[in-house]
């Protein structure tokens, strides 16, 4: 075997190995915390609400319905560029009612051009819809979730919505459609409102919301009065808002809990800061005679210093590959089980930059101390302790 | 081999060490000159200075006042950089409780020391077998020391002390964890290294027997260096 200096660093690594191996778990705990924490932030961060985009509603509440002749009305106001409606199918994959699953009947040519931004819809994809009446297209971590594929065919159950068969509803997946970034919700379908306008039996020409698209440089506010003010005399009066207004609840939530985030990070780094500092200073502690001889043997302060901070680097580097390992491992599985609340959990890029950076910060600041007393040890009273 | 002259040379040396708000002498205005190829045997009672001499040679401590230089260069001038690579180039130790890396193989321990030198990978084996085999330990280069007896884990000591080559090699008690067989050994081993290699050596001891290898003892004793034909036979 041939003697380094990363050798020593070995060295000191597995004297203790249990010291070593508890240290790693408990920062691969805090960052497995914090990988987690913060995909479920970037989770709520993703969501696809924008302040541009307005959202027609029903003036009573969110279940009732506004009738699509609006949608005419809508296209000729000024300051629209797009519109497009949807109605939400209320449909379950089995009788089990909590196996309730997004599906939207859509307009799908004016549904794309409104929400452009957001989803990727190919022409390949369009096409595939266009050239199928009972076709589907199926958001990724649906489709991924279901296991569903191109061409498999899939039935659903709505309570609200019968057509002559009953309650049931049988399409194909003509595509599978992405978000334009990772984080967009993609976990629900789109069907084709012409043909499910026609095989309902009741509740016809109904929409739940219409998606409006405002020209460039439209002020929203004045288009939003003028819009409600269009339908103030309606039977069915509108309350038309910002995306980011209509989501307003779910974001309010977003707000709590990246507070609460980023105060239990905080709070786990600090302990895992205590921690690590008091042992490494132990640790040291108990070299004290070892760096002495170093020095005594020509190893300069600084590089004595350098091997304490490597120490404490690559454990805090394995105790951060070992966290956001185990959330790389999770999130898929909490993924699937939290999907109704939580759009798309996975590690962002960002997450893991800040993990290294932090990772890096701590072992600075928890060898700090004992690296500079190693540096500054005088050799002669190093040598006495026993 | 250089013919520079590595003379060991204590002027006027104090120094104590603080004691609440005062400060307790351990020598005052001492005088010491060990000439290059000197054997010097420190004896003298415990707490008497013997280490803190040594030290004070080593460059690892400093003096209050005074002046120690070696081979014409005065330690206290130096930086503290400046010292420690000299240090590495100039002087060995070998200490009473062998202090090897209890993780590191003989041989490693060995070659700690020439981590330091320009000598590529290669040349520091050759060189750690060399010195392993003067100590007569080239049997044991894979052992731990934990898995050596006191007597080799001394010899590694010594081996590890000369491995860059030093010309000073500074010994604290270097017998005084070891049976009397083991003794012996290692004082045969750093008369060989005087004799033959011209290693310049200090030694404190409490071991009689030094003086059989030794050549030149003193007796450290308040503060005082006294030959020891001076002293009382007692002793
Ligand atoms: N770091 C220190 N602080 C205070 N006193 C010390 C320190 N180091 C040594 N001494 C004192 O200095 C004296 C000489 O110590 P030392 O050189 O180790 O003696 P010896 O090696 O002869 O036994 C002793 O009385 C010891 O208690
Ligand atoms: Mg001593």
């Amino acid at each position: 075997m041939r003697l380094t200096p990363s050798m020593l660093l070995r060295q000191n690594l597995t004297r203790n190995l249990t010291r070593s191996v508890l240290m790693i778990l408990c920062i691969g705990t805090a960052f497995f915390l914090f990988g987690l924490l913060s995909s479920f932030r970037a989770g709520f961060e993703g969501s696809e609400a924008r302040a541009d985009r307005l959202v027609v509603s029903s003036k009573v509440g969110g279940n009732e319905t506004l009738p699509l002749a609006y949608l005419q009305d809508l296209k000729a106001m000024p300051g629209v560029a797009a519109v497009t409606h949807i109605t939400r199918l209320r449909a379950y994959r089995s009788a089990d009612p909590r196996d309730i699953l997004g599906a939207n009947a859509v307009d799908p040519e004016s549904y794309a051009r409104v929400y452009a931004d957001t989803y990727r819809f190919t022409p390949a994809l369009m096409q595939a819809l266009a050239d199928n009446r009972t076709g589907v297209l199926v958001g990724r971590s649906l489709a991924e979730r279901e296991g569903w594929k191109t061409g498999d065919r899939i039935s659903l159950t709505s309570f609200v919505h019968p057509n002559a068969q009953g309650m049931s509803w049988g399409f194909s997946v003509a595509g599978i459609f992405d978000g334009a970034e990772p984080t967009v919700d993609t976990n629900f379908l789109l069907l084709r409102s012409d043909y499910f306008n026609t095989a309902l039996v009741r509740g016809k020409d109904q929409v739940n919301l219409f998606g409006i698209l405002p020209a460039p440089g439209t002020d929203p506010d004045a288009l939003i009065q003028r819009i409600d003010q269009r339908f103030a005399n309606s039977s069915a009066q509108t309350r038309t808002q910002s995306e980011t207004a209509y989501m307003g609840a779910f974001l309010e939530q977003f707000a709590d809990i990246s507070t609460i985030v980023q105060l239990v990070s905080a709070v786990a780094f600090a302990t895992i800061l205590l921690i690590t500092a008091n042992t490494m200073i132990f640790a040291i502690r108990e070299r004290t005679r070892e760096i002495g001889v170093l020095k005594v043997l020509g190893f300069a302060g600084p590089a004595v210093m350098g091997l304490v901070l490597a120490e404490t680097l690559v454990l805090f580097l394995l105790g951060l590959a070992l966290g956001l390992g185990a959330t790389a491992a999770v999130l898929p599985l909490l993924g699937g089980a939290l999907s109704s609340i939580v759009p798309e959990l996975y590690l962002t890029p960002r997450a893991v930059a800040s993990a290294v950076v932090i990772a890096a910060v701590l072992a600075l600041l928890t060898a700090a101390g004992p690296a500079l007393k190693a540096l500054r040890l005088p050799v002669a009273s190093a040598l006495k302790q026993r | 081999m250089d013919t520079i002259h590595t003379d060991i040379e204590l002027a006027s040396v104090s120094k104590s060490y603080p004691l609440g708000r005062s400060r307790v002498p351990i020598f005052e205005d001492l005088t010491l000159h060990i000439p290059t190829g000197d054997f010097l045997a420190i004896m003298g009672p415990s707490g008497s200075g013997k280490s803190t001499i040594l030290n004070l040679i080593g460059g690892i401590d400093q003096a209050d006042a005074g002046t120690i230089s070696i081979g014409g260069t005065a330690l206290g001038r130096m930086g503290e950089r400046a010292l420690t690579r000299w240090r590495a180039r100039n002087i060995g130790f070998v200490f009473q409780f062998y202090n090897l890396m209890p993780r590191l193989s003989a041989a490693e321990n060995v070659e700690l020391p020439l981590l330091l030198t320009p000598l590529s990978a290669r040349e520091r084996r050759e060189r750690v077998l060399t010195i392993l085999d003067i100590v007569g330990l080239s049997d044991r280069a894979r052992h731990l020391p934990s898995e050596l007896s006191g007597g080799q884990q001394q010899r590694i000591g010594i081996a590890r002390a000369v491995a860059s080559d030093p010309r000073i090699l500074l010994c604290d008690e270097p017998t005084g964890d070891l049976d009397r067989k083991s003794a012996n050994e290692i004082l045969d081993l750093l008369q060989m290294l005087n004799r033959e290699l011209g290693k310049t050596i200090v030694m404190v001891t409490h071991d009689d027997s030094a003086t059989r290898v030794a050549r030149r003892t003193l007796l450290l004793d308040k503060g005082r260096f006294v030959a020891r034909q001076e002293m009382p036979a007692c002793a």
